[in-house]
């Protein structure tokens, strides 16, 4: 691409925040059970993954491989790859995304999820209540309709915040392989919704920093690397 | 002088709009259609053919991305139910446009417009031009496009070729070059003198003027059609004229919004074949169309035109 420098981050983005928020509204009242489901899926797995011990957490990791599979599969394919030129490339990366998951729940405990009480597990725990519980009605402030509501397990952007959640309230080095994508795609729509001119593009970011400053203290203080072993019985 | 906003007249045709069809009354843009005579669309000819075609096309640049919307279709079919029942005919798209093409392809299917379109679209990729070309004639359901252009300048040296290729071989009527923003025209100045093209499509509007240096001049010495795009700026022009006060000598040409007085001030440059406006709104293809009707500027009141907006 010649004179790369003359070109801004609107010049690549080719729909309005118009049929944006239509993607939402088609999304929620053709597939308002499937949405519902996976809404309900995603408070289930919250529950799951505060609570202390182990138990849960193969179900927890089995509902959000379904979800991320349902977001890919509802969400990206069918609605948004047709308007935005760069849902093909991020399609396999959200199928990796899942599969990672179901791969993490059939092993022997590679991570845990768990309250600790900790900076991660505050940090995560505020990060999933958010994306199910807040994300979903910023858009009434901004003076969209409820019926155009991103929900959690449905809407890539409140599904990847509330993953980055999970992933700081899990322990085990392995937690970091979930990582890349769901930052990846934060940093994605906090630059899509920036150009589109909307105020919410700043909690994606905000999620962002959050899991790197949860991941950086927890390197810092072990938490990463201590045994998965200490807290219990397996499920 | 009260001035109606163009935003605050869709508002309340839409209102209009809306209450009539509780009463199975078409919406005021059609109904406004049905009302009056069919418009005297002003015609411009195609340099290197003498082909005449209407001053004023249809862009589809994030206008029509809408993807798989059934609602938003059904706006876009309208939109260019409007543009065709005003008098127009080409409607410009591309690879790049996400569904625009696709959209368009529901939009001929849905109005049964085949034979009325000037179908423009074109290719951008630095791969396989002719499998591009293939899908792009897919969405369309069209065989044989009016113009193909190398969007952008992307991979021309394999793709200007292929184009001028499918004309010798009957499958393409015209071949052009895009640009958009001012940007490679250098590049493209050298493909004009160089290659006998049918069509450049550029930006160019009442703040970006620099193509009237030389670009125009070069087309017109060239016999090469302008096409041009971003007449209203991406919507940012309108924007920022709303509310704004249109100058007192626009009734002399028998304008009634920011919008109508650009396009005149686009379509009376004697180089300029076509400028393609892209819009959600059926009410305004048609007010688009009508600035393709009445008088048009003469050079001093495009000079006040240019003036009068650049200060705003």
């Amino acid at each position: 691409m010649s004179e790369w420098w003359s070109y801004s981050l609107a010049d690549f983005l080719l729909f309005s925040p118009r049929v944006y928020y239509r993607l939402f509204e088609t999304l929620n009242t053709t597939w308002w059970l499937a949405v519902t489901a996976a809404l309900v899926a995603g408070i289930i797995t919250f529950g799951l993954s505060i609570r202390h011990g182990n138990r849960g957490n193969r179900v927890a990791l089995v509902l959000l491989a379904m979800i991320w599979g349902w977001v890919t599969a509802g969400f990206l394919w069918y609605y948004y790859q047709p308007i935005n030129w760069i849902i093909p490339y991020f399609i396999p990366a959200f199928i990796t995304e899942a599969l990672l998951m179901v791969m993490f729940a059939a092993r022997r405990m590679p991570l845990r999820f768990g309250w600790r009480g900790d900076f991660s597990s505050i940090a995560g725990g505020v990060m999933i209540a958010m994306a199910i519980f807040v994300y979903p009605f910023v858009g009434l402030i901004e003076g969209r309709e409820l019926i155009q509501a991103e929900l959690f397990g449905s809407a890539a952007d409140p599904t990847a915040i509330g993953t980055l959640g999970f992933i700081l309230l899990a322990r085990g080095s392995w937690r970091w392989v979930l990582l890349p994508v769901p930052l990846v795609w934060c940093v994605l729509a906090s630059g899509t919704l920036w150009v589109m001119d909307q105020n919410i593009a700043m909690l994606p970011l905000t999620a962002v920093w959050l899991t790197v400053l949860g991941g950086w203290m927890d390197q810092k203080n072990g938490v990463t690397r201590r045994s998965l072993l200490d807290t219990g019985g397996d499920d | 002088m009260f001035l109606l906003g163009r935003r605050n007249f869709l508002r309340g045709a839409t209102a209009i709009g809306a209450t009539a069809g509780l009463g199975a009354i078409k919406p005021l843009w059609a109904q406004t259609l049905d009302n009056r005579a069919v418009l005297d669309v002003i015609k411009k000819p195609i340099p290197s053919t003498g082909e005449m075609i209407p001053a004023v096309g249809l862009g589809s640049w994030i206008t029509f991305n809408v993807g798989n919307d059934p609602v938003l279709r059904d706006q876009c079919a309208n939109v260019m139910q409007a543009f065709f029942d005003g008098g127009g005919r080409m409607i410009d798209s591309s690879p790049m446009y996400g569904s625009s093409q696709d959209v368009i392809g529901y939009g001929l299917d849905k109005l049964g417009a085949r034979d009325r379109v000037f179908s423009t679209d074109k290719v951008w990729t630095s791969d396989d031009g002719a499998e591009q070309i293939a899908e792009t004639s897919n969405y369309w359901n069209i065989e044989k496009f009016d113009l193909l252009q190398v969007h952008n300048l992307v991979g021309i040296n394999d793709n200007l070729p292929l184009l001028f290729d499918m004309k010798d071989e009957g499958r393409l009527r015209y071949v052009g070059v895009t640009t958009s923003h001012g940007r490679r025209t250098d590049d493209l100045i050298a493909v004009m003198k160089n290659t006998p093209l049918d069509f450049v499509q550029v930006t160019y509007n009442p703040v970006d003027r620099k193509i009237e240096d030389y670009l125009l001049p070069l087309a017109s010495e060239r016999g090469i059609g302008v096409i041009v795009n971003r007449p209203f700026q991406g919507g940012h022009l309108i924007d920022r004229l709303e509310g704004e006060k249109l100058p007192d000598f626009a009734a002399e040409i028998e304008v009634r919004s920011w919008a109508q007085l650009i396009l005149k001030y686009l379509i009376s440059h004697p180089a300029v074949t076509c400028p393609i406006p892209a819009t959600t709104q059926p009410m305004h293809a048609m007010e688009n169309m009508q600035a393709a009707t009445g008088p048009m500027p003469d050079d001093d009141m495009r000079q006040r035109i240019a003036a009068v907006i650049g200060v705003l």
